[in-house]
């Protein structure tokens, strides 16, 4: 699976960060960067629970 | 898996299916629970972000409708939508449904949410110019009643309240906000009100801070008139288009009257969201343990963190981790967009206040008389149309405006 991020709709909360650190992370100036956009077993978990966390719907996870 | 408790749990029903009882049912299969899982919830919806009505779906144009949707749930719960709770039986470990079923359980979470509170007057049910916001159908249906650019009274000066008049204001209504007192003061402290109400009033909120206000009665076939009324304490009366009630929420606990688990009419949880060993409560029906005392945090992160912390209670009994909350809390409207970390309401100006690159940004927090990092009440960091990382957020809260420039010195006190 592939994590995509709306990146009009990222209002830079990083509730996404806190639930997978390993795969995403605000930079300085609060932009959500995805640092492991493929993901499959552990990763999948955390990735759905980033996805879950958003409040504004900006990431989905779909079909690589 | 393992309960770590002489009876295992099989069979485990999550009561509501917002994001408390989404969050509940995925944390319970992550902490290993492969039992039968199912999720009673009023609402005929699956999971949806609730913030987002107010905000991006309100204000938004086109894009904006589905801001609020979530991905569909992988927890493979049965899911009883649009099916209310009516009752329990505490001893005997059962539901009663609305719909005439009993639901067994041997673990509960109760995750039934809070309502919105209607106006001193309003004999409930539908009226086309009485307006609460707090599910989906609210929203649409307030979105839609606004683009005809009606006159709107707004009853309440909280974050939700404020937002609704945002959104009613960007979409071109006449508006007047009743409030007790300035807007935002009691949610946030007066500092961060005063920005807002300023922001507001420039955008042309009218403000009338004169306490509560009673429906007065509504006249539904007058197009034009002032068709609903209300009257404020000192016996003025408004009259606008619509009016809409953002007067507070209250938790959906009628169906446990009788059961022994209310405590003067509220759920007191433990620091590991337990009610018993058998039966856990989170998101906007809990009251939580927090670092200032027992309090109900409704608030999108504050009923995902409680649902983990609640599910591995429910689990692992005392060997689970305690939860220990500290909010997360963002509002947007009038052209501000505010996140904060921490307790609020903040008291007086901020220890630390950092503007940003443009006019109306700031970043500030508050330490109280602890300090930051200090003994027992951490921090307040709040950042208003400033792009910061939210753990950098967290981090001023807990340690001082030191960490935002390594090899600075923590503000001294």
């Amino acid at each position: 699976m592939r994590i995509h991020l709306d990146r009009p709709r990222c209002e830079g909360h990083g509730l996404c960060e806190e639930a997978a650190p390993t795969l995403m992370h605000l930079d300085d100036d609060g932009e959500l960067l995805i640092d492991a956009p493929d993901v499959d077993g552990a990763d999948l978990d955390a990735a759905q629970a980033a996805v879950r966390v958003c409040p504004v719907a900006a990431l989905r996870l779909e079909a690589a | 898996m393992t309960t770590g408790k002489a009876a295992p749990m099989r069979r485990i029903v999550v009561v509501g299916n917002g994001i408390a009882g989404l969050t509940a049912c995925d944390s319970l299969r992550a902490a290993g629970f492969d039992g039968e899982l199912t999720v009673v919830g009023a609402e005929q919806h699956q999971p949806y972000s609730r913030p987002a009505l107010s905000k991006a779906l309100l204000h938004g144009g086109e894009d904006s409708v589905t801001a609020h949707q979530r991905p569909a749930p992988g927890h493979q719960a049965i899911e009883l939508l649009g099916v209310g709770v009516t009752g329990m039986d505490v001893d005997a470990r059962l539901l009663t449904l609305d719909d005439g079923g009993q639901l067994p359980y041997d673990g509960l979470v109760i995750a039934s949410g809070a309502r919105a509170k209607r106006l001193a007057g309003d004999p409930g049910g539908d009226n086309a110019r009485v307006f609460t916001l707090r599910t989906i159908e609210d929203a649409i249906t307030l979105k839609e009643r606004i683009t005809g650019r009606p006159s709107v009274i707004v009853v309440g000066g909280g974050p939700l309240g404020m937002e609704i008049a945002s959104g009613c204001l960007d979409a071109g209504c006449q508006v007047t906000m009743v409030a007790s007192g300035p807007p935002l003061a009691r949610h946030l402290g007066g500092h961060l009100s005063g920005i807002f109400v300023a922001a507001a009033l420039r955008r042309g909120l009218r403000l009338v801070t004169s306490g509560t206000a009673r429906l007065m009665g509504t006249n539904e076939h007058s197009p034009h008139d002032a068709g609903a009324r209300v009257a404020l304490a000192d016996g003025t009366e408004l009259g606008a288009d619509i009016v809409v009630a953002a007067i507070g929420d209250e938790p959906n606990v009628g169906w446990l009257t009788g059961s022994g688990l209310l405590e003067g009419g509220a759920l007191r949880v433990d620091s590991r969201g337990r009610l018993r060993p058998d039966i856990v409560a989170a998101g906007d029906v809990a009251y939580f343990p927090t670092r200032l005392g027992l309090r109900r945090v409704p608030l999108w992160t504050s009923a995902i963190d409680q649902a983990k912390v609640a599910a591995v209670g429910l689990l692992r009994g005392d060997a689970a981790p305690e939860g220990d909350l500290q909010p997360y809390f963002w509002t947007e409207g009038f052209g501000l967009s505010l996140k904060a970390v921490g307790f609020t309401p903040v008291e007086g100006a901020p220890d630390y206040c950092d503007p940003g690159g443009d006019p109306e940004s700031l970043l500030m927090s508050w330490y109280g008389s602890g300090g930051p990092a200090g003994a027992g009440n951490p921090g307040t960091a709040a950042a208003i149309n400033y792009r910061i990382p939210i753990p950098k957020l967290r981090a001023l809260a807990n340690k001082g405006p030191g960490v935002l420039r390594p090899g600075e010195a923590a503000l001294p006190r």
